[in-house]
Formats: C-alpha cells, structure tokens, sequence
C-alpha cells in the first residue's frame, strides 16, 4: 500500500476522448467555414493530426506523471510535467467520496473517483479519472476509515473542530463507543473505531427512494429540454446541405419549394418531435436506475443508465431547497426538487443537485420529512401587490411590440410578431398570479414563475444577506425587489422576488435583521458610529 | 419602520470618482474617432463627427459633475453591533443587511487615485457575497475594518 502508484492506463484514452470531445466544436465549425476552400484541406488535415497527436501525448503524460499514494493520514497525488502539483488531501477534511462509472470507464470496467473536501478555494474536488473497481472501493473504505479514526483522535483531545458540517456524524459515534466500552487503550480504540465504521456501511439505510419507471417515463414525457433540442437539431438540419451531394439538395429545394404550407409545418412538427424524441431517451438514460437512500446525516443518490453516477451530500450543508413545476407538469401536479448545498452540486444543473426528478407536489413535505425533516413543511404565501401586475405584464409586452413593429414594416407577413406581446402579457399575468412571499418560522419562502413555478425554502441562518433594490419604475409604485444570497458549491447564488410592497419588504427586513431593537420594534439605539 | 443609516461617505471620494469618471469618459470618444477614421476612406458628412464629439462632451459632463455627485450624496451605511447596513444607488435604490455573524473577513484596499488622496475602501465579505464601503479616510477605514472584524468575531455562532 506504501508505493507511489498510477492510474489505469486505460485513463490515456479516457482524457484523449475527452479532450476530443471537447475540441469537437471546434473541429465542425472549422469543417463548416473551411468547406469552401479545397486548396486549405491539406493543411486542415495536419492541422487535426497535429491535434489529436498533441491529444494523446497530452494524454500519457498525464498517465504516466500522476501519481497517488496513500499515507497515514492523507492521500498524496503529484502530476504534471511542467508545472507540477503535489496535493496533500488530509483525510479528515474529505466530505465525500464518491465512485462513478462513466460510459468511458464502463468500456474498460473501470471507475472514476470522485474527492470532495470541505472548502479549499478553486479546486474542491478531486479526480481521479480511471482505476479499477477494487482499487477505487479500497481507496474509499481506507479514507473513510482514516477519517472517521483521526476525528475520534480530535474529539479525544477535546479539540474542538470548526467546521460545523463535519461535527455531527462523528460525534454521535464517540457516544455509541463511550458506552461501550471507554476504558481501553488508545491504539486499542483505533481499530474499535475501524471495525465499528465497517458494521456502520452495512447498516440498513434509514430511508429510501427510489424514481421508479412509471415516475421515469412521466419524467421523461414531460422534460422540458425540448425547445434547447429542437434548437440543436433545427441548426444540424439547417447545415445538412453542405454534406449532402448536390443533385440531391438540388431535387429537395426544388420539392420543397412547391410544396405547401402544410409540408413546411409538417417538417417543424418532424423536427420538433424527433427532439422531443431526444430528450425522451435522454431522460430516461440520466435519471433511469434514480435511488436515493439516507444513512444517518448523509444522503446517497445513485442514478444514470450509461453514465452510473453517484453523488453524496451531508444533509446539514443543505442550504436551500426548490420545487420546480414547469407548466405542463403543473397540469398534472408533478414537480421536481433540487437542493442548494455548500459542497456537491454539479455544473449541469447549474450546481446544484436533483433531490426527486419527479413527484406529485402533495407528496414533497412527506419526502423531505424522512431526508430533511427540517424544509418539510407547507408555507401559506401571501400574494404581491395589484399594482405589481402592470409591472410584470408591461415589461413583457414592451420588448416583443418593438420587435414586431419592426417586423411589419420590414417583413412580409411581419404582422403576425404582433401574437408574441400577447403571449408576453399572458405570461406576465400568470407570473404575477404565481409570486408569492412566506415567513414561515426560520424560513424565508420565495414562489415565483419566469415560464416554470418555482419555489425556494431558504433557512434564515442560511442567509449570508438581505438586500431589497428599487428601480426608478418601481419608486412610482412604492414596491422593491427582494435578494437573499446563500452559499452553494464554489459560489453564491442569489434568489429574487420582483415587486412585493413596502410592507412585505420591511417584514422581511424585520424578519431577517439580527439587531434586537429592529426585531422587537424598539427604539432604543446601540448602533456605533463611526 | 427600520430607520435607513446615516453615515456618509468622505468628501475627498466625490473627488476621487469624479476623475475616475473623467478617465472612463474617454471611452465615450471612440465613437467620434471610429467616424473619424471612417472619413478616411468613405465620403460621410462632416457635421456627424462635430456631433458626436459634442454628444461625448455632454455624456462626459454629466456624468462627471452630475451623476458621481448624485451616486456619491445618496451612499449611505451604518454599523450596528449585529449587523451592517449599505444603502446607495440613483437610479436603482440598494438597500443590503449584513449580519455580523455571516461576515467571513473585511479588507480595505486602494486604488492610485485613492492613495493620493488618503482614502481607502472597506470590502466586506461573506461566503456568498461581497460588498464595499468605496471611499473612507485612511484612519476610519482602518478603524472600521478592525471594529467589524471585532464584532464578526464577537458575534454569537449559535444565532
């Protein structure tokens, strides 16, 4: 175990198709422009070869300069050639570990590592990209093995750990191990501790949840990656003639061309179904095999067909929960939730996390009671303003009545953009009926609407600080905008409410304050000036 | 009705961004120089560029003697012991609570102009967010960094 060792080679070809894929982009879009050029073709082809060797080469150093190895209390990893890095990753700062299996890693039977620790700037994580299962398992169980022994050590010391995340978990263990037996020697409870954290693993979790594949399907059925999809195949399709030969492209234009109306709607309709058809599939593949499973403070949630993922969140770093309902999941009282957590989180959803793909809303406070008893709950919201609605129609109607007012007069058949202000005004209508703002105890509830129903349980302890903004417009009408910004993975995020009256924001104001006097509405002053 | 706070920023910040408004204005003057340039080679009324350069002038004028003036009379702040209080904005009103206990560290920092004139600004930061206090004598940024920083320290975890 005290060797400095390397990843599987197969890691070589995983980064070299991952770097391929990232250049992928690039490599249509030089195809497209360069198209007409013939004469360039030769050196478009160096160029790429160029690349890919680059690429691969790229790709071995990187296997053969990564090194890891496991001390007695922390994992150690160098890599680079040039600008090398040695990174000490102490075992009792890890907050999670977890093991994914990737398409790429499938091919090879292999997993990829996953490190997360707590804090640490830029890189709160840790990769690494390709080991055998065994190894990876190995890995994991002699970390958190480590872990779990070097807080216990901590805790004996009476030291006390600032990282108030951390301290749950092990301290109820120290009084499982008190009552048992506290009178042996140190080294003696060291492997107590480890033996102790072994039976833990195989513990029954607490509570388990799984998608199911009648929830998957509606799931599916009603994603709403749609319009992205049917953006993404419209712009293949609408490049296709370049590659197609031109007696072929020739005889479609000319088709297509006498063709009617209907013909053209019914490509859209092709084009929009075989998106949706996407979508569909790619649903299913992401959140097929969704589990979820609670054990103890740690929440696991498993999922992924072809990319097996694994993501492992501390309950206690949860700082904000939300209930999605796009509209037509809200026709059938479907929604969807995600958390907010310091830690965890990932860059496709925008870093944060799918709690439940999909559930009926009546069902959401008895979910989370059993994962989160604290977000379980049922806020009354109170309504915004009337005079709020002219804001939120009028800054949807404005925009779309100048675009279609150019259209008109530029375009034949531009009248027609005059649907769009209405459908604007129809939107801002029901945004406006959707907003809506809670102070349910020690949570501030936002509900609000851009096109999906949204609503956010945010802690007040959370809350890293409240800010209200009033634009010239909204002076006339005596309303505000109210921001709170909470900590996720690597950054804040920030939730608004647009246009609630002087009286829902000083409640708010008076609700998050922590100066006694503003809180009991004193008027004893203590402030220092300065 | 919480009261809105009451400390002013130093006199010498309205100096201070006055200039940095009078250095930004001369992106206001590209315009003319790209019509300018473009005369070169295409036939374009000359009475555009007089335009242009009278339109930079005026943007420049107003942003320099009557929004910094108006921004720098409406930046407020206050220092409670729990909390910290920011409200500024002409056109846009900000009003932000910062709680002691959600603080993570403060820093004063400078700038060129700002060091010539003894002034410093207070960042305060909290995991999420940042916030400034843009323009303090040198001493009462030192004194109010240090008191914040105090009071972060002093504030109660359990809260």
């Amino acid at each position: 175990m005290n060797d400095w060792k390397r990843q599987h080679p197969a890691s070589i070809f995983i980064s070299f198709i991952n770097n391929v894929k990232q250049m992928i982009i690039t490599f249509i879009a030089i195809f497209i422009f360069g198209q007409s050029q013939t004469t360039g073709s030769f050196y478009y082809l160096i160029f790429f070869g160029a690349i890919l060797l680059f690429s691969i080469g790229s790709g071995f150093i990187g296997w053969w300069k990564f090194k890891y190895i496991l001390r007695q209390d922390e994992l150690q990893i160098k890599q680079g050639l040039i600008f090398r890095k040695n990174r000490f990753i102490r075992k009792d700062r890890i907050q999670s570990i977890d093991i994914n299996a990737k398409l790429l890693q499938r091919l090879f039977g292999l997993v990829e590592v996953r490190i997360e620790t707590a804090g640490g700037g830029n890189e709160p994580e840790f990769r690494i990209v390709a080991l055998r299962k065994e190894e990876a398992e190995q890995i994991k169980k002699q970390l958190l093995k480590k872990y779990k022994m070097k807080t216990k050590l901590e805790s004996d010391e009476q030291s006390v750990n600032n990282e108030d995340f951390n301290e749950k978990l092990p301290k109820e263990e120290e009084e499982e191990f008190y009552s048992s037996d506290g009178t042996e020697t140190k080294e003696y409870q060291l492997e107590e501790v480890s033996e102790d954290m072994e039976e833990e693993e195989e513990k029954k979790p607490e509570y388990q949840w799984e998608l199911g594949n009648r929830r998957l399907f509606v799931a599916a059925l009603t994603s709403s990656g749609v319009g992205i999809a049917a953006t993404f195949i419209a712009a293949i399709m609408s490049q296709a003639p370049q590659f197609l030969p031109d007696w072929l492209f020739e005889s479609v234009i000319g088709w297509f061309l006498e063709s009617s109306v209907l013909l053209i709607g019914g490509t859209i309709v092709f084009v929009l179904l075989t998106a949706w058809l996407f979508t569909l599939v790619g649903t299913l593949l992401k959140y097929g095999l969704f589990k979820l499973t609670k054990i103890k403070d740690e929440i696991h949630i498993s999922r992924g067909v072809i990319d097996q993922r694994q993501l492992t969140l501390n309950a206690s770093r949860i700082t904000a929960v939300r209930i999605v309902q796009s509209p037509l999941r809200q026709l059938f009282r479907y929604v969807s939730v995600y958390v907010e957590s310091a830690g965890g989180g990932t860059k496709e959803e925008d870093l944060s996390t799918v709690l439940i793909p999909l559930c009926k809303r009546m069902d959401v406070p008895e979910i989370l009671n059993q994962i989160i008893p604290d977000f379980a709950f049922t806020p009354t919201y109170e309504g915004i303003p009337k005079e709020s609605l002219r804001r939120y129609m009028i800054k949807l109607i404005v925009p779309p009545v100048v675009v279609a007012g150019v259209a008109t007069y530029f375009l034949p058949y531009g009248w027609i953009a005059f649907v769009l202000p209405i459908v604007g005004a129809v939107i801002g209508y029901f945004q406006y009926k959707s907003a809506g703002i809670s102070l349910h105890k020690e949570f501030l509830c936002i509900k609000s609407r851009v096109i999906s129903k949204t609503e956010v349980f945010i802690p007040r302890k959370r809350i890293q600080d409240m800010e209200s903004t009033q634009n010239v417009l909204q002076k006339l009408d005596q309303l505000y905008t109210i921001h709170v910004s909470v900590l996720t993975s690597m950054m804040g995020k920030t939730f608004s409410l647009r246009h609630i009256s002087l009286s829902q924001i000083e409640k708010g104001h008076m609700w998050y304050s922590y100066q006694e006097e503003f809180l009991q509405s004193a008027d004893k002053k203590t402030s220092t000036d300065l | 009705m919480r009261p809105t706070p009451d400390q002013a920023l130093d006199e010498r910040t309205l100096t201070v961004w006055k200039i940095a408004a009078a250095i930004g204005s001369i992106l206001y003057f590209v315009f003319p120089a790209a019509y300018w340039g473009a005369l070169k080679f295409w036939e374009f009324p000359d009475w555009i560029f007089y335009a242009l350069i009278f339109v930079a002038i005026l943007f420049a004028l107003i942003n320099i003697f009557f929004i910094q003036k108006l921004q720098w009379s409406r930046w407020r702040y206050k220092i409670y012991d729990n909390e910290v209080e920011l409200m500024h904005g002409v056109f846009v009103v900000r009003r932000v609570i910062i709680p002691m206990i959600r603080v993570q560290h403060v820093d004063t920092r400078q700038g060129p102009i700002m060091r010539y004139y003894k002034l410093a600004s207070v960042t305060i930061s909290t995991a999420a967010t940042t916030h400034e206090i843009p323009g303090l004598s040198l001493e009462k940024a030192g004194t109010l960094r240090d008191h914040i920083a105090q009071l972060a320290r002093e504030a109660d975890p359990n809260e």
